[in-house]
């Protein structure tokens, strides 16, 4: 594993809170996957978001 | 104790009939040392067993990338409050500390990335504790 790659980090933390979110928050099996693949999706796509308004941002 | 006023929604009917009648200190503390524990005792099973390998996993990747588990410091207010998240993980908790892990390494490219997930994995646990609450109260 590429412990350096700030984004393979990113993407892991995220599927692993989705996992835990949607089956938390869901009870059947189908449910739980699209609840878990909506988070996911939300917090990687915010996060790249973000990062694309940082970078034009003079810092 | 006061008695609770029955809950509105319905129960599942797959929903194992004696969960109620669990204590729910026992269900909190199961919940709280056993992530997804307090879930196995209520019979879901299901649920149980994912939260049991999730959050472990989250807790166990955040050691591996060094991060820290934070001592209570009432004078440092976010370290508290990062030491109370990391407590909430439970037992894998405790024997990280008694083996050693989670020193941290400040220098490490992952450290924060280490907190994050060790912190993550103790409020999740929180929030599956407060599930298992529900459950025990027959509301889910």
């Amino acid at each position: 594993m590429n412990r350096t790659s700030h984004v393979l980090l990113m993407t892991l933390f995220a599927a692993c809170v989705a996992a835990v979110g949607g089956v938390l928050l869901k009870d059947t099996p189908a449910e739980q996957a699209r609840t878990a693949a909506g988070i996911f999706g939300s917090l990687v796509g915010a996060a790249l978001a973000f990062g694309w308004i940082l970078y034009f941002l003079p810092l | 104790m006061a008695a609770r006023a029955p809950s509105k929604r319905p129960a599942r009917p797959s929903a194992p009939a004696p969960a109620a009648a669990r204590p729910l200190a026992l269900v909190y503390l199961l919940g709280w040392l056993v992530p997804g524990g307090g879930h196995l005792w209520l019979g879901r099973t299901a649920k149980g067993a994912a939260f049991l390998v999730m959050l472990p996993l989250m807790f166990v990747i955040g050691l591996a990338l060094d991060g820290r588990l934070f001592p209570f410091a009432p004078g440092d207010p976010l370290v508290a409050l990062a030491s109370i998240a990391n407590v909430g993980s439970g037992l894998p908790y405790f024997i990280a500390q008694a083996l050693g892990f989670g020193a941290g390494r400040v220098i490490s490219v992952t450290y924060e990335y280490g907190n994050a997930f060790l912190i993550a994995a103790g409020l999740l646990n929180a929030l599956v504790i407060i599930d298992a609450h529900d459950i025990a109260l027959g509301r889910k």
